[in-house]
């Protein structure tokens, strides 16, 4: 059933351990005590973690790219032909690492912050059956396997949304972004369709060994590419389905770490790198990419300046950083957006934990304008959140540097304008986040009452261990400028074929390294001046604002609008179908046969009002008509 | 046998057919236009013995046994009938304590 | 003879119920023999698939009691006698009257059933198909809920007047056959009828079958059917009837009169995926649980009936994989909805709520079959609802796309549904509700091992349809 290579049949129990945690913390979810769901969980994704890691040893030591582990067939009908089977290479040991790594940490981080809540069990099942689906998503040899993947973190996303559930704006959340997933999985499975159509297979290896064949700009590649970026936009949340994500903050903070941030919204970006060869092919698609990704990074961005609770600023920021990811598959640089999405997982993760962390202190309370003074309190949570800050702005030698100079670069091939967008985007990016910082750990205490308190060592040693990730992650990927020499984008190559593009010239990275820098450092001293020195504090919300900061805040009414454009007449319709045309016209349509019939009923009972006399007459009359009936033919 | 027979056929088989004709519409008008019960049964009688007459004198004519044997079983069949009649009848004097037929009206949905 | 064994069983336990006194026996008799159904028919699947029995029944006529199998058959004998054994155990421990009698009807109709899918003569088949509205028409009417009288008269009658166009269309058939006449489907299918006949037979034909199934815009009497029925009578009628109608069309239409399906396959497919849309939209905002699920029911066949019309291989298997997974999944809804009316003494959503603070266990297994419903990868409904718009696709992508919101719109209705009864703050109302009796998990736990198992195993119901799926993608060319 393997490849060439020995044992890799262990690549089974990668996704198999999460499948098993979840089926015992959720099958006994009632008889567990205390810790014991989460520390089950959390050995379950452990050891999909080291298994992970000695897939990777096993596959660099046999010098193959890629293994085949094949389970079953799924479905094999006619010329249809889907086996269950797993692909291990090195994309996808790349997210392997990333999903049981940064997962691993966040279960060890979840048994503090969730200890004490009466449905802990039923939370560690559901994050183990996460991780189980995200493994199928990215370990899926087909694209159909990675749909069960697809469609099943989509699942579990909604369930922890809704984890609190008697909260019905909870409820609401989690509706949202699964309806909105869903539409996008409607394209996505389209998409696989319409593969499955062109090329007889949805196997990865089947279809990009023909697809060679295919010329540029195909119509139906470029239909194909689109249909499956309608999936990828859904479940990365970029615009138009974007607005999901925000409100997926209703869940525990652990979850938006690990969902909705590290690993499952990053899917998209992983699909499409995955499926680099067909966009390659696809120029019109790419484009389209580019300009989704550029207008979120940037939209998405700006609302962020305005936000003032911690886990909002963190989930626009991660549609922003989304959106710089899309810009780079857009741009042909397959392997950079995967880049950005390892660091991202590393830095991102960090922040919501260290948000947690923070909640957690302040005994729920989520308003930035409420903190302040955090740092002498919680000096772990400070450190390493000021870390994963400055790897977000892209401050050298910070992970987050190293991923976002390479996009930038890309963008200036490519595009001076862009390029302009991008580094915008950076700049307010660098902002918002040192604002979110200077008003929760600096400054005086602005909440009455709290006592923070720093968070557990099972809280802590994960935001030492992510921190340490973020500072250093981005030595993975060293570009030629430094002396490195890209390895973990050469690494990916067997698996992502990136376009090739003209290599801007040392000077101009140096310059524009230079640049970024200056501006930076520029923000973020304005962003001290007005948050700690200034001590400004956001106003609140019955201050009265200049319409563009009110448009701002109000996200640029987006959720108004499209609950107005689609939510509203969908339930209007709804009404108006069951009121209006089921019960006036076609319930009373058929009725109405019915009520013919009984009225012609009463019609002819007239004639039988028991007059004997008159029946006979009726007799006679009948049978003369008859008679003369049949003597006049 | 032969005799009577003949001696029928003295008579032309229009004959036959115009008086029971005739007698037929008399029933026919009774049974129409009368309201009293018992009237009407005997008018019912008169026409079943009106097509009874008929049957016999075509069963001479043709010199087919097989009508004579019908008339037989009609007679047969009314008088098991009149019974029946007379007994509703009956039933109907004692309910009502009149026999016009107008009463009768509840036979209806 | 085996088949005939099949058939008989239920009738005659059926039958042998009423000199039974105590409820518990009956019911327990009754769950006997539909588990012994349930195990023979399980041992056919295995068996080849040439068992057939035959004998003498009208002989002037040309009409024999005749009865074999193919795979649609299968799946449908299948489907019959896996549901009926949860059909008898949703009585057991529940306050009904005249229980020997409701049992021996319920039997009735699982006897007529099987002979609806057994028959391989049209006669016969129309005989069963009538047989099995009898049962079903007194379980509605006398173990019904509000309002039944009304209903029910509505749905025998709307329904046999649908089934009266089929047996206007059988006779007209018969006559055509050559020789004596005879009315085996094997004749009938031989028959060339002339182009211009097919147009207007296929619709005498299709519409009894249009009724049952139901699609738009015949399906009126269906919702309020579904909402006033019994738990029993509910499962039998959206678990297994509703398939009576594909099942007939696939027999007839196909078959018999081609050329009137090409003729017509864009208008039906049209109309089926209008019907998609329209009991969608309608069971977001509709407020009482069980006509929402009965819309949603709706929804489903009429995506099968869309799949049905496109003539493609996928699309055949598909609707017919989905025949038995959404048969399960729509039994396992109402059961629960039922559930939730005994909890709450209602099935109105806005009066319900908070449901799984009480009822954990409950609020876990019905998200399960919900989103069996909903087809998530993984459920037997994502296996049938992914062929189907495959085969959607390859007539055309509009076709596809609009097949594909079911994915969309089922998730928006469901899953408020789900939130209006379960989720959300407890309601002083159902502070007495429990959780699931062990009654409860025996009828739910075995359907989502169905709904499971099909989702991630389904090849053994492929390999069943796959010598019919050959002869009909011959006959589609």
């Amino acid at each position: 059933m393997v490849g060439s290579i020995p044992n890799m049949n262990l690549a089974v129990l990668v996704p198999a351990l999460p499948l098993l945690g979840f089926l015992i913390t959720g099958l006994a979810y009632k008889r567990l005590k205390h810790n014991q769901a989460g520390i089950i969980a959390s050995i379950a994704v452990g050891l999909s973690f080291l298994i992970s890691v000695a897939l990777f040893f096993m596959l660099r030591n046999s010098g193959q790219n890629s293994a085949t582990v094949t389970l079953f067939n799924w479905i094999a009908l006619g010329n249809m032909n889907i086996p269950f089977a797993f692909l291990i290479d090195h994309l996808s040991l790349t997210m392997m690492l990333i999903i049981t790594g940064v997962g691993t940490l966040i279960h060890i981080y979840s048994i503090g912050y969730m200890h004490g809540d009466d449905r802990v069990n039923s939370f560690f099942a559901q994050m183990n059956l996460f991780t189980f689906s995200m493994l199928l998503l990215v370990m899926g040899a087909n694209y159909l396997v990675l749909f069960i993947g697809w469609e099943g973190v989509g699942l579990c996303s909604y369930l922890l949304i809704g984890f609190w559930f008697k909260n019905p704006a909870y409820n609401y959340a989690a509706r949202k972004a699964f309806v909105m997933n869903r539409i996008g999985d409607v394209g996505f499975i389209l998409g696989i369709i319409l593969l499955f159509y062109t090329f007889k297979s949805v196997s990865f290896s089947e279809i990009f060994t023909q697809a060679a064949t295919l010329q540029v700009g195909a119509p139906v590649i470029t239909l194909i590419t689109l249909l499956l970026l309608v999936g990828a936009v859904g479940k990365s949340a970029q615009i138009p389905l974007y607005t999901w994500l925000p409100d997926a903050m209703a869940g525990p903070t652990p979850v938006s770490a690990l969902i909705h941030a590290a690993t499952m919204v990053t899917a998209g970006i992983y699909m499409i790198a995955r499926s680099s060869i067909l966009y390659n092919l696809a120029p019109i698609t790419l484009n389209v990419i580019i300009v989704i990704g550029m207008a979120t990074a940037t939209f998405a961005a700006i609302i962020g300046l305005k936000q003032n609770d911690i886990k909002k600023v963190l989930a626009y920021s991660t549609v922003s950083q989304l959106g710089y990811m899309f810009l780079a598959l857009g741009l042909g640089a397959y392997s950079t957006g995967v880049f950005h999405v390892t660091t991202h997982a590393f830095f991102k993760a960090l922040l919501f934990l260290g948000a947690g962390s923070v909640i957690h202190a302040m005994g729920g309370e989520q308003d930035i304008r409420k903190m302040g003074g955090l740092r002498k309190k919680m000096p772990i949570t400070y450190i390493t959140f000021l870390a994963a800050t400055l790897a977000i702005s892209g401050i050298p030698p910070f992970s987050g540097f190293f991923s976002k100079d390479m996009i930038l670069s890309k963008a200036l091939e490519h595009n001076i304008l862009l390029y302009i967008l991008a580094l915008g985007t950076a700049l307010i990016t660098c902002f918002y986040m040192f604002r979110l910082l200077y008003l929760v750990f600096f400054g005086e205490q602005r909440m009455s009452g709290a006592h923070p308190h720093e968070s557990p060592k099972v809280m802590t040693v994960p935001l030492m261990i992510l921190s340490v990730l973020s500072v250093f992650g981005g030595f993975l990927n060293i570009p030629s400028l430094f002396g490195g020499n890209l390895s973990f984008s050469n690494y990916l190559d067997s698996a992502v074929v990136s376009k090739s593009s003209e290599e801007i010239g040392h000077t101009t990275e140096i310059g524009m390294i230079f640049l970024s820098v200056v501006l930076l450092v520029v923000i973020i001293y304005w962003a001290y001046q007005t948050y700690v020195r200034k001590a400004q504090i956001p106003s609140g919300d019955e201050v009265k604002q200049t319409p563009l900061q009110r448009i701002i805040t109000n996200k640029f009414y987006i959720n108004e609008i499209y609950q107005t454009a689609f939510e509203k007449p969908f339930g209007l319709l709804s009404n108006f179908l069951f009121k209006k045309v089921e019960s006036i016209i076609l319930g009373p349509a058929v009725d109405e046969v019915g009520t013919i019939t009984s009225k012609l009923g009463d019609l002819t009972r007239k004639l039988q009002r028991g007059n004997i006399s008159f029946y006979l007459f009726a007799m006679v009359a009948g049978i003369l008509l008859f008679v003369v009936f049949i003597l006049t033919n | 046998m032969q005799d009577i027979t003949s001696a029928i056929q003295i008579i032309p088989l229009e004959h036959y057919v115009f008086l029971c004709v005739t007698l037929f519409s008399i029933g026919l008008l009774g049974v129409l236009f009368r309201r009293n019960t018992i009237i009407i049964l005997m008018c019912i009688e008169l026409m079943f013995n009106s097509v009874n007459l008929l049957v016999a004198a075509f069963s001479a004519y043709h010199s087919d046994p097989a009508g004579q044997v019908f008339v037989f079983f009609i007679m047969i069949v009314a008088a098991a009938e009149v019974a029946v009649g007379l007994s509703i009848l009956v039933m109907m004097k004692r309910n009502v304590d009149s026999v016009d037929i107008n009463l009768l009206n509840r036979l209806k949905w | 003879m085996i088949l005939l064994i099949i058939l008989l069983i239920p009738f005659i336990t059926g039958l042998s119920l009423l000199f039974f006194r105590k409820a518990a026996t009956a019911r327990t008799v009754a769950l006997i023999s539909t588990v012994v159904n349930l195990l023979l028919t399980l041992s056919l699947l295995n068996a080849d698939q040439s068992v057939t029995y035959s004998a003498q029944w009208i002989n002037y006529l040309g009409i024999q009691f005749s009865l074999g199998y193919d795979g649609i058959s299968t799946i449908m004998l299948l489907l019959t006698n896996l549901l009926f054994p949860f059909v008898v155990m949703a009585g057991f421990g529940r306050d009904q009257k005249n229980v020997p009698m409701l049992n021996c009807l319920i039997l009735c109709a699982q006897a007529a059933l099987i002979g609806v899918f057994l028959a391989q003569n049209a006669f016969l088949f129309y005989v069963f198909w009538e047989l099995a509205l009898i049962p079903v028409y007194f379980i509605l009417l006398v173990w019904g809920g509000d309002d039944r009288k009304a209903i029910t008269l509505k749905f025998f009658i709307y329904t046999l007047a649908g089934s009266l166009f089929l047996l206007f269309g059988i006779i007209y058939l018969y006559q055509l056959t050559p020789g004596t006449h005879t009315t085996d489907f094997s004749a009938f299918s031989q028959l060339h009828i002339p182009a211009g006949t097919q147009n207007w037979l296929f619709w005498i034909l299709f519409i009894a079958f249009a009724i049952k199934m139901p699609i738009f815009p015949f399906h009126t009497w269906q919702p309020p059917t579904y909402k006033m029925a019994s738990t029993q009578g509910v499962m039998i009628l959206a678990g297994v009837m509703t398939k009576m109608g594909i099942y007939g069309a696939l027999r007839f239409l196909f078959p018999v009169v081609p050329l009137g399906v090409l003729y017509w396959q864009n208008l039906v497919i049209i109309m089926s995926l209008i019907g998609v849309i329209y009991a969608s939209v309608i069971a977001y905002k509709h407020t009482n649980l069980k006509t929402m699920i009965a819309y949603s029911s709706m929804a489903h066949i009429s995506l099968m009936a869309a799949a049905m019309f496109v003539l493609n291989a996928y699309a055949y298997q598909g609707l017919i994989f989905q025949v038995l997974s959404h048969g399960v999944t729509i039994a396992a809804l109402f059961y629960l909805a039922c559930l939730v009316k005994e909890q709450t003494g209602t099935t109105e959503m806005p009066q319900l709520g908070g449901l799984k603070i009480n009822a954990p266990n409950m609020a876990i297994l019905f998200l399960i079959i919900l989103l069996g419903s909903i087809a998530l990868p993984l459920t037997a409904g994502f296996v049938g609802e992914f062929l189907m718009i495959t085969g959607l696709f390859q007539q055309s992508i509009w076709f596809a796309l609009f097949g594909g919101l079911t994915m969309i719109l089922g998730a928006i209705y469901m899953l408020y549904a789900y939130q209006r009864v379960m989720l959300g703050d407890k309601k002083v109302a159902f502070a007495k509700a429990t959780d699931l009796r062990a009654l409860d998990y025996w009828i739910l736990v075995p359907l989502i091992v169905v709904i499971l198992g099909l989702g991630i195993y389904p090849q053994p119901i492929f390999d069943i349809l796959k010598p019919v799926a050959e002869v009909f993608s011959g006959l589609a060319h």
